[in-house]
């Protein structure tokens, strides 16, 4: 479903992604954890493309993308596209459209990307804001909307491309802890409903629950993964087992 | 010649002006100031040099000291009284409430002997009879008299004795121009049929251009005269002697032949009686305002015409640099910046020079308005370039990534995601530089457009009440752009989506 092989990124002189390697099943859950600055976040751009990468391959579904560098032709540029239509993303700053409605957010995509009529990309739209819990909300303005909510909303909106995998790039970091569990809430759920996922995120109790595979990340490289299981209880490096601990008890 | 006959920077001074009616502090110079100026030494004599051939401007050989006729008689009328003399250097149509401070001792720069002039100073027997000339191009027939002129398209100096006597005569479109060079330019640009002025002049611009060529004798002969503050009575008299003096002697006639001015009129000067001058009540256009309001909104017409054109163009053509410059290829970026540094590095006025008078050069003649208006749209296309790129680059960077990872394009980001955002913040500015272009349209007018600015300046030369007028013209230009600010701070209120 996805396969990462040797993925390179600096920026200027800094080597950020120093060989990344993953692989990962359709419905898996994957939770990935590591000290600031270790390079997890922008894995997780360059797998949606926001950052492109130096060297490498990536996979998702039937889109592969080889070789690194920025696209050189319309041919590129649309192979980019596609990988970025398997993924879905949602940020730690939420980045609602602002001048947009609640409803007006999730069906932006879907009508000017995939051309879908106005009244099915409402009812699709309306479904989805069920599902977080928000269809009362569809008129308001992202401004009106707390945190959680916006959160909320931007998962939505990322649900209605009927994405292959959803991203998430620390999706609670800029929440209040009240406000954090109604976001999980919705992660649970997809995964619980065979989502296939990665998460970035410092929420351990969420990675020790719902994570099929937990990826241990130090110094640009996957240092190493297993089931929560083997990583909370029997994970091979002292540098693993001393994060995991202390951001367990924190 | 008259009132600005170089009026390029006249609307800035109109304001020093008021100010100088309206505070004028007359000095207390006794009666004898004959006395004063033979003790200091130094007779003080106001003009204005630039661009003031053949009357008194740099010479062009050793531009570092001044030639012309006027500058020979100064220097022999300094003579006459033993003492030197020296020109003091002011903006021609300034030159009487300067006189009035008493910034020099008299003004000898080709005013003539008119009423309007005798209601501001006392003014000498004359010095030379002037007289207009008609110049049209050398391959065209051409009228020969002033009746002639009906029917044409007549260029002259602004406020010019030649503009009035055409207002009086009717049925002429005048065209007025702040220099001298302007109507001559564009005559030969066939934008006008001929141009009417003062012989001197014609004689030194026109003259020597084998494109141009005089057309019939001159007519309309007029005095030019020599201006002292009214109070400096022994002063008049005794220029009034020195210049009889030069009359029967011979010293003006010799100075005019040096300068290739003299002609049969001047035999006028030795038996010159002064008319009776009928003292003109003062005018107040607020009392007569519909007399003068209807001129000046006519003026507020091709204001507003001007503005509003030339702000959509700017706001069209500036979307196109700044798109070309944010996203074009690599070539057309550098064009479009270069654009901008260049445009906004650059006077309005020079710009709009090039394209009225230089373009035709190039053979590409464009009408006072069209000129106009791309003149101040394309200038203005610069700044609103740059307000769309402050107001691109204040969308968050999350905005353009949220919109990535949902698989759109560069340009519908842009259309419906970025353009939308930036609309909001562009807004405050891009009023505030429509409501300058109202402002700066003025500048049109060294194009020879009639617009707000240049009807008041027109209008208050004639009738002296600059204050009465001018804040007509401020009541008209404010009426017009206060709406503008509250249409666009409705505007910035109705952004609904960031209430809370």
């Amino acid at each position: 479903m996805i396969i990462v092989e040797n993925l390179v990124k600096s920026y200027n002189a800094t080597r950020v992604l120093h060989g990344v390697d993953h692989s990962q099943q359709r419905g898996e859950a994957v939770v990935v954890v590591g000290p600031s600055g270790c390079g997890k976040s922008t894995f997780l751009r360059c797998l949606n493309q926001l950052e492109v990468a130096d060297a490498g391959r990536i996979t998702i579904g039937d889109v592969t993308i080889a070789g690194g560098g920025p696209p050189r032709n319309a041919q590129d540029r649309e192979r980019q596209r596609r990988l970025r239509l398997r993924a879905g993303m949602v940020f730690q700053s939420f980045n609602l459209f602002p001048h947009l409605t609640v409803l007006q957010n999730i069906t932006e995509a879907p009508r000017t990307v995939k051309g879908v009529s106005r009244s099915e990309a409402e009812a699709g739209a309306g479904a989805l804001l069920a599902k977080v819990g928000l269809e009362h909300k569809a008129g308001a303005y992202p401004a009106q909307l707390s945190g959680g909510q916006q959160q909320r909303v931007a998962i939505a909106r990322a649900l209605a491309m009927e994405p292959e995998v959803m991203l998430f790039d620390e999706p609670t970091s800029a929440l209040d802890p009240e406000l954090r569990d109604e976001v999980l809430r919705v992660m649970r759920q997809l995964a619980e409903e065979g989502m296939t996922m990665i998460v970035v995120t410092h929420e351990m109790q969420f990675a020790r629950d719902m994570a099929d595979t937990i990826l241990f990340f130090e110094g640009g490289r996957v240092l190493e993964s297993g089931s929560p299981e083997q990583m909370f209880t029997a994970a091979v490096h002292e540098r693993t087992r001393d994060f995991l601990r202390r951001a367990t008890t924190r | 010649m008259s009132n600005a006959w170089r009026l390029s920077r006249g609307t800035h001074s109109i304001l020093v002006f008021v100010l100088l009616l309206a505070s004028r502090p007359l000095p207390g110079f006794g009666a004898d100031h004959l006395q004063t100026i033979l003790a200091r030494g130094e007779l003080l004599w106001g003009a204005d040099a630039e661009g003031g051939a053949p009357y008194v401007y740099p010479d062009p050989q050793k531009p570092e000291r001044l030639a012309g006729f006027e500058f020979d008689l100064a220097n022999a009328l300094a003579a006459k009284f033993g003492v030197k003399a020296r020109m003091v250097q002011n903006q021609w149509d300034q030159l009487l409430p300067a006189l009035d401070r008493g910034n020099f001792d008299m003004i000898l720069n080709g005013l003539e002997i008119t009423a309007d002039n005798l209601q501001h100073a006392a003014m000498s027997r004359p010095y030379y009879v002037y007289a207009q000339q008609i110049v049209t191009r050398s391959d065209s027939a051409g009228p020969t008299n002033l009746d002639g002129l009906k029917g044409q398209t007549v260029g002259v100096l602004a406020s010019s004795a030649a503009q009035r006597l055409l207002q009086r005569l009717g049925g002429v479109e005048v065209k007025s121009y702040p220099g001298n060079v302007e109507s001559f330019l564009d005559l030969k640009a066939r934008r006008i049929d001929v141009v009417l002025l003062d012989l001197p002049i014609a004689l030194y611009y026109g003259r020597p251009d084998p494109a141009l060529k005089f057309s019939g004798e001159p007519f309309s002969p007029g005095y030019y005269g020599i201006a002292v503050r009214k109070e400096d009575v022994t002063l008049l008299a005794a220029i009034n002697k020195a210049l009889a003096q030069f009359i029967s002697d011979g010293t003006l006639e010799r100075i005019y032949r040096r300068h290739g001015l003299w002609d049969q009129r001047q035999s006028a000067l030795a038996d010159y009686k002064p008319e009776t001058v009928v003292q003109r009540k003062s005018i107040s256009t607020l009392r007569e305002w519909p007399k003068y309001l209807p001129l000046l909104l006519r003026g507020a017409v091709t204001t507003v015409t001007l503005s509003v054109l030339g702000m959509a163009l700017a706001v069209a053509a500036g979307l196109v640099v700044v798109l070309t410059r944010l996203y074009g290829p690599a070539p057309a970026r550098w064009l479009a910046q270069a654009y901008v540094e260049v445009v906004r590095g650059t006077p309005l006025l020079i710009q709009l020079f090039l394209i009225y008078y230089g373009l035709p050069q190039i053979g590409l003649r464009l009408n006072a308005y069209l000129a106009g208006i791309l003149g101040l749209g394309l200038n203005y296309a610069a700044n609103e370039a740059e307000n769309y790129r402050a107001g691109i680059q204040s969308v968050p960077k999350g905005q353009t990534e949220a919109a990535l990872a949902l698989g759109m394009s560069r340009g519908q980001i842009l259309r419906r995601i970025v353009l939308p955002q930036a609309l909001w913040v562009v807004i405050p500015p891009v009023t505030n530089d429509f409501i300058s272009m109202f402002k700066d349209s003025s500048i049109v007018s060294v194009i020879t457009l009639v617009e707000l600015t240049k009807v008041y300046g027109e209008l208050a030369t004639s009738t002296y009440d600059y204050i009465g007028l001018g804040l007509m013209t401020a009541g008209i230009y404010f009426a017009l752009s206060y709406p503008a600010s509250i249409f666009a701070n409705w505007l910035e209120r109705s952004r609904r989506y960031d209430h809370r």
